[in-house]
């Protein structure tokens, strides 16, 4: 039997998985030290200021934190002034926060899972969280110059930030958040997100693959069809949060071989009030029978392993693991990946 | 005539900075106001929600074109008859309690209003009391619409719809509800009048509702 990780590649490249990959079996996410300095929010805090002045808030029972836009609350008062109010912080750390990260870098096991840097929010949503959605989407059409500008220094940020996840902490995958789209569409053009968005995006993702990391692994749980062919220009290697709306299975057959995609479970149709381990499998079964497991994960939507409602993340694995028994008769597969990781 | 026609123009491609005095040269070339409002602005927001459903534009061209005409009738405003701009009648809109997302409610609100609808915008995690509320304090309203993004409040979508259908006023309204895990069928189960998937669909349904 593969490892969970060897397993992953062997899905990813298309050659001989042994079974389906399950969820986010292979994937060890893991922080950086920029993240104890502007932590994550935890569910029930309110009206808490990040590192870049934006002002969050997770309400208890929704899947993650909420920027919070009251007008008091916008961190770019003035488009035409953003220089004025954008103010990256540092990311000077102590050898000491590299290295209590490192030592979670070398705690995971890295013949079962990828080493994974946790990087979030990306460029797009960093634009909404610091100028407001409304606001934001509006600027990328009126104010174009400036947006290029703000996305250029963010960008710089983000490489600066690579450059030391990179040297300190030599991850094999990195895994980043930018949701591009609600559930039936993308928040723009294709047009639009390319001239902003995509050559930003390969000077990141080609930075972490020309220091040490093998694969991209892009989150965005939306429909994102239309954006593919960007993804994969991009370098992105695993396109995960792909709703079903994205029609899977297509998008297997065109662009598989060049882009794997890790999703197709939405928390709409599984992780609810009265979810069951039955409305689980047969959602797991559906998308297993429809897609495969080549190019293909089966996979909570969600930016990281963990459901709303406790209980389902794990409901879903077993039903994986129960197929996977089923049909490839894998039957102990704890013994090939490391504990499940339940991040949310 | 070709003031509102230009005015038409502007909306579609959301030149807000240009309507303005787009507006005004029609009004001074002896434009009817009301045609203005109805054949240049909520003509071309029909359109940009059409070809917003069809894909065609985005969330960026909608919110612009929204702006565009938003600009115009502030301009046209003192030239309507009074209630004019709202005249399609008053709705109610807000996304239900524990539910901060606002982006589809924002859109439905502007598609709303720029189909002639004067829209109260209760803004986001609204107690279903609140719904109520706007209700008895604005008791000549059409439409009451309601929206939940998450699995997690779509409990609080139906106990806000149920708090509607047993008020007294139920008869004199018409609710809608909308959002990513709600469907046609959730919606019928909750009792509500209607449901759409989109903000231009969403304004749409409001017409015939409201009619």
């Amino acid at each position: 039997m593969l490892t969970a990780k060897q397993n992953m590649i062997e899905c990813m490249k298309g050659g001989h998985p042994d079974r389906f990959v399950n969820q986010y079996e292979a994937i060890q996410l893991l922080f950086h030290p920029f993240m104890f300095v502007s932590p994550l929010l935890q569910p029930g805090m309110e009206n808490v200021k990040n590192a870049w002045g934006v002002t969050s808030t997770f309400p208890k029972g929704v899947p993650g934190a909420f920027p919070v836009h009251t007008p008091d609350k916008i961190v770019v008062q003035d488009i035409e002034k953003w220089r004025d109010y954008v103010h990256a912080p540092s990311l000077d750390f102590s050898q000491e926060m590299w290295d209590q990260c490192k030592a979670m870098y070398d705690a995971a096991d890295g013949e079962k899972a990828f080493k994974a840097a946790f990087v979030a929010p990306g460029l797009f949503e960093q634009t909404h969280h610091l100028c407001e959605m409304v606001n934001a989407l509006t600027y990328y059409i009126e104010y174009e110059d400036e947006m290029h500008d703000l996305i250029k220094y963010l960008t710089e940020w983000e490489l600066k930030l690579a450059e030391g996840i990179c040297s300190h902490l030599h991850p094999d995958m990195l895994f980043h958040h930018d949701d591009w789209g609600g559930h039936d569409s993308t928040f723009m053009s294709v047009n639009m997100f390319n001239e902003f968005l995509l050559e930003p995006y390969k000077e990141i993702y080609g930075y972490y693959k020309s220091h040490g990391v093998d694969y991209v692994v892009h989150h965005s749980d939306s429909y994102a069809a239309t954006l593919v062919p960007s993804m994969i220009e991009m370098g992105i290697d695993v396109y995960q949060g792909c709703m079903e709306t994205n029609r899977v299975p297509e998008l297997i057959k065109k662009y598989g071989g060049q882009i794997s995609f890790m999703g197709s479970i939405e928390n709409a149709e599984v992780d609810f009030e009265d979810w069951n381990d039955e409305k689980c499998e047969a959602v797991v079964r559906r998308v297993c029978e429809e897609s495969g497991n080549k190019y293909f994960i089966p996979c909570i939507a969600q930016g990281g392993p963990g459901s709303v409602y406790p209980g389902v993340y794990m409901s879903l694995t077993k039903a994986i693991d129960k197929l996977n028994k089923e049909k490839f008769g894998i039957e102990d597969p704890d013994s090939a990946r490391m504990p499940i990781q339940i991040m949310f | 005539m070709a003031g509102i026609q230009e005015v038409y123009e502007l909306v579609e491609k959301g030149k807000a900075k240009k309507v303005a005095a787009a507006v005004q040269e029609a009004l001074d070339a002896g434009c009817d106001p009301t045609s203005i409002l109805n054949e240049g602005m909520i003509s071309a927001m029909d359109s940009v929600g059409t070809k917003f459903k069809n894909g065609e534009l985005f969330v960026p061209e909608m919110l612009v074109a929204a702006k565009t005409m938003k600009n115009g009738v502030a301009v046209l405003k003192p030239y309507l008859a009074a209630g004019a701009a709202g005249a399609a009648g008053k709705v109610i809109i807000g996304t239900v309690a524990g539910d901060l997302h606002d982006i589809g409610k924002n859109l439905v609100a502007m598609m709303l209003e720029s189909s002639g609808f004067e829209v109260i915008d209760l803004g986001v995690d609204v107690s279903k009391e609140k719904f109520v509320e706007a209700f008895e304090a604005n008791p000549d309203t059409k439409l009451i619409c309601c929206s939940a993004l998450l699995t997690t409040t779509m409990p609080a979508l139906k106990q806000t719809v149920e708090l509607l259908n047993s008020s007294p006023f139920r008869s004199k309204i018409k609710v809608m509800v909308g959002g990513a895990p709600i469907s046609a069928a959730f919606a019928e189960e909750i009792g509500a009048d209607a449901y759409t998937a989109d903000a231009a669909s969403c304004a749409q349904k409001a017409k015939e509702l409201a009619a």
